[in-house]
């Protein structure tokens, strides 16, 4: 790591305390990243309810799809035109079938590379101190939260931490 | 999930148990599974070296037991899309101990399908004409093709389903890495550290993590629906009696969902009981898929009863012979025992009949839904019995078309037996693999699904 992290970081036993813990620490000015092993609505909560963009991605490569299948099945149609008992060479219901199927593939796909860049690109801004990633148990039973700071500040959100109940609480200053 | 004795480290240590060493009776059962792949293995080989006379099809049936084995695990790979995706859009908390197993199930169904189409051609080494490309004479696939809107349908059902079945997988994976140094097992940390993709649950990870998987089941629901409908439109955008109808999409849907959840049944009780799992797979999940079969299972039966009553009331001869061709056979007497002529056909219509619309009606009672026993068998039977409706689709209809001088019969030869056998052999091994190498149940979902500890109570 040749950034070096400064800050506070604890573990919790319990979900209400780390929601109060997290609160605290907002009003104070600085968002957190909290671990926990599964997703709880309550951590949303108390963080703001920040709202993903990935929907954005979906969206775009959804029309993308479909644009693709309506238009490539066009194309070939016109591009060798086979006239079957006056039937029209360009017919919409069956190049429906191709531009939902593409839709659908499109947005799939899209939508996993969406989730891995938008995760990695919030992870590489919020990054962890590698005592942290050395911490098992945030995805056995453990929620945690991460607060990078000031060295003038690191004091106080120990002792905050510590009143929120805190099972765990390591300073870093590397 | 309403147990309140279960805790998150009791349900990673739980889940993780499963993946220890096997007990030596495992690999009895996975040899037995390699052994009936290896016999579908010889019999392509067989196939591939003689070529496709060497099955029993023949004018006027071309489509035998290849596309029936095809629909039918088409069919169980619904049940594992619905689980994961209709069920998690409808909020049905059953579904966490069960979805993994099932969309396992998916993946390895519609790898087990995609293989007898290709097989079908007769040349499978030429497969890849199947995929939109121009030819030397820069000519494309007929998109207005059911058999190129198949193509579509099928790979990217299999596609859709293998990415939600991975991005299902990596807060797992990540489970699995931070057990292993916690255990201190190097070889497996080793393992589980790339495929977790540096998952470490934070808050970031998990909103847009929880919101992909949102707009996944959104994608994999009308999906689900369109497979197997786009499968039916083989049959029924052709002009054959039997296959000419409408109902046919709606009809192998409810079929499909009925089947896989059969399949899903047939699997998951014998895991319940050899892993002991009695806490997650609860008589509550094996109760709700028993109605929700029971349910399909009556759609499926007044599918049937349509079919009979429009052939009926269409007034065109052709649709009306061949539903009397289905239960009798080519009838010189109006007596049952008195047909010479009750053949392959007749005896798939009633196996259909019997185990999909009679064998499933003892689940209406509570007993007999919270009997694993008795769950288990209904649903082989139910799978037996999909099975032939299938084929009862597929080779009846093929065998008695407009031109009575251009009438078949068909009899499988030991290719398409071995084939089919292979095709359970092939689902049953990958699933064996998976069961022992993966966790079987989500336990990130399972975790999701209970009470958070709370200091102050709940």
């Amino acid at each position: 790591m040749s950034k070096k992290f400064s800050g506070v970081w604890g573990t919790f036993e319990y979900l209400d305390e780390l929601t109060s813990a997290i609160k605290a620490v907002r009003q104070k000015g600085i968002e957190p990243t909290v671990l926990s092993p599964c997703p709880r609505h309550e951590i949303d909560h108390a963080l703001g309810d920040r709202q993903s963009r990935l929907p954005f991605i979906s969206l775009c490569a959804g029309a993308l799809g479909c644009l693709t299948g309506y238009s490539f099945t066009a194309w070939t149609a016109a591009d060798w035109v086979l006239p079957v008992g006056g039937k029209p060479i360009i017919a919409i219901p069956p190049f429906t079938i191709i531009g939902f199927e593409l839709t659908i593939l499109f947005t799939a796909l899209f939508t996993l590379m969406g989730v891995v860049l938008l995760a990695t690109v919030d992870t590489l801004k919020n990054p962890l101190p590698s005592s942290v990633k050395k911490y098992v148990r945030f995805q056995r039973d453990r929620f945690g939260i991460v607060i990078p700071c000031e060295s003038a500040k690191l004091n106080d959100f120990q002792v905050l931490l510590n009143n929120h109940g805190a099972e765990e609480v390591h300073v870093e200053n590397e | 999930m309403s147990d309140t004795k279960l805790t998150y480290a009791k349900i990673n240590d739980d889940l993780l148990a499963m993946l220890e060493k096997p007990h030596p009776s495992y690999f009895l059962l996975v040899l037995g599974f390699l052994v009936a792949l290896m016999l579908g293995v010889l019999s392509v080989a067989l196939q591939v070296d003689v070529g496709i006379g060497y099955a029993g099809m023949s004018h006027p049936i071309g489509w035998g037991f290849y596309i029936t084995n095809f629909v039918f695990w088409i069919g169980i790979g619904h049940a594992g899309t619905l689980i994961s995706a209709v069920f998690y859009l409808t909020r049905a908390p059953w579904r966490n101990a069960i979805y993994r197993s099932a969309e396992a199930m998916t993946v390895f169904a519609v790898m087990t399908a995609g293989m007898f189409p290709i097989l079908h051609t007769g040349r499978p080494w030429l497969g890849y004409f199947l995929i939109p490309y121009p030819n030397q004479r820069m000519l494309w696939i007929n998109f207005k093709s059911p058999l190129a809107w198949d193509v579509f349908a099928v790979t990217t059902y299999m596609t859709v389903s293998i990415l939600f079945f991975v991005m299902g997988l990596i807060p797992d994976m990540a489970i699995l890495r931070d057990e292993a140094i916690r255990r201190g097992q190097k070889l497996k940390a080793l393992i589980y550290t790339p495929m977790a993709l540096a998952w470490r649950g934070t808050n970031h990870q998990w909103l847009h993590y929880m919101r992909g998987y949102l707009i996944f089941a959104a994608l994999a629901t009308p999906l689900v629906f369109s497979v197997h409908s786009i499968v039916s439109w083989d049959f029924a955008m052709s002009s054959i009696p039997g296959w000419h109808t409408t109902i046919f999409a709606p009809y192998f849907v409810a079929g499909a969902i009925f089947s896989g959840l059969a399949m899903v049944m047939t699997v998951l009780i014998p895991v319940r009981v050899v892993f002991g799992l009695e806490e997650y797979i609860t008589d509550h999940v094996v109760q709700s898929v028993c109605r929700v079969i029971l349910f399909t299972s009556m759609i499926v039966g007044y599918a049937y009863a349509t079919e009979f009553f429009i052939a009926f009331y269409s007034g065109n001869p052709f649709e009306k012979a061949i539903f009397y061709f289905r239960p009798f056979g080519a009838m010189t007497d109006w007596t049952l025992l008195g047909d010479h002529d009750f053949g392959f056909p007749q005896i798939a219509f009633w196996l259909m009949v019997f185990c999909n619309v009679i064998a499933p009606l003892p689940l209406w009672r509570f007993k007999i839904r919270t009997n694993l026993v008795a769950v288990w068998i209904i649903t082989i039977l139910i799978n037996i019995g999909m099975w032939f409706e299938r084929f009862n689709i597929v080779g009846s209809s093929l065998q008695r078309d407009f031109l009575p001088h251009a009438w078949g019969s068909y009899w499988p030869t030991i290719v398409e037996v071995g084939l089919t056998i292979g095709g359970f052999g092939f689902f049953f091994t990958l699933f064996a693999l998976f069961v022992k190498a993966l966790p079987p149940m989500a336990i990130m979902e399972l975790k999701e699904a209970i009470h958070p500890p709370m200091k102050g109570g709940k």
